[in-house]
């Protein structure tokens, strides 16, 4: 008898992520390597908007992708798993970039980029991710 | 919490993955519950109580988990 590894949650989440929000990072990298790094480009009006709307446009349809595939998961242990992992995620996020403003504000630190922090936020929550599955195992 | 899942499922000659497959869980999330690490909702409490024809209490305990 066939056996199912995943909830079919879970490979409609992985597909959205490998179909749709994996090619956009190329894309959004693109973006800001050519316009801004090599042709220095200042943008104005309308098309700085879009592309600062395109750059941001994987943690963005991450964040609704995860958020769908939260609501679709019947499993709710996997659910708790996930929902646990972000919560380390953002607070993560929260507590270093918080820190990181005292730190401009008092000791006058270099400015941090704000636009890097989706990776503290996706790095911290991918190992959250593997670390719950570790200690539920 | 305190259960006898693994006790049940062997008078029944299960595996974990039988009983995942009869919940609609991953076989992950059957372990988690059996070894006392992940307390079930209400709704999957009644299902496994239903699936070993017994009470939730015939099942689960409020003692801790050793």
């Amino acid at each position: 008898m066939e056996r199912r590894i995943y909830s079919s949650a879970k490979y409609r989440y992985e597909d959205r992520v490998l179909f749709f929000i994996v090619p956009l990072f190329p894309v959004s990298f693109i973006i800001d390597i050519l316009g801004f790094h090599y042709y220095h480009l200042h943008l104005t009006g309308i098309l700085a908007y879009l592309c600062a709307f395109v750059f941001s446009l994987p943690i963005l349809g991450f964040i609704f992708v995860f958020g769908l595939y939260l609501a679709e998961e019947t499993d709710e242990y996997e659910r708790a798993l996930c929902v646990q992992s972000m919560l380390w995620g953002i607070g993560a996020t929260l507590a270093v970039t918080t820190f990181w403003g005292s730190l401009e504000k008092f000791a006058q630190v270099p400015r941090l980029d704000v636009t890097w922090v989706q990776f503290l936020f996706l790095g911290v929550m991918g190992i959250a991710l593997l670390v719950n599955r570790w200690r539920y195992r | 919490m305190k259960n006898r899942l693994r006790v049940l499922r062997a008078e029944r000659g299960w595996s974990q993955a039988d009983l995942a497959e009869r919940l609609d869980v991953s076989r992950q999330s059957v372990n988690a519950i059996e070894t006392g690490k992940f307390d079930p909702s209400l709704p999957l409490a009644f299902k496994l109580a239903r699936l070993f024809e017994t009470t939730i209490e015939g099942i689960f305990s409020d003692e801790i988990q050793g």
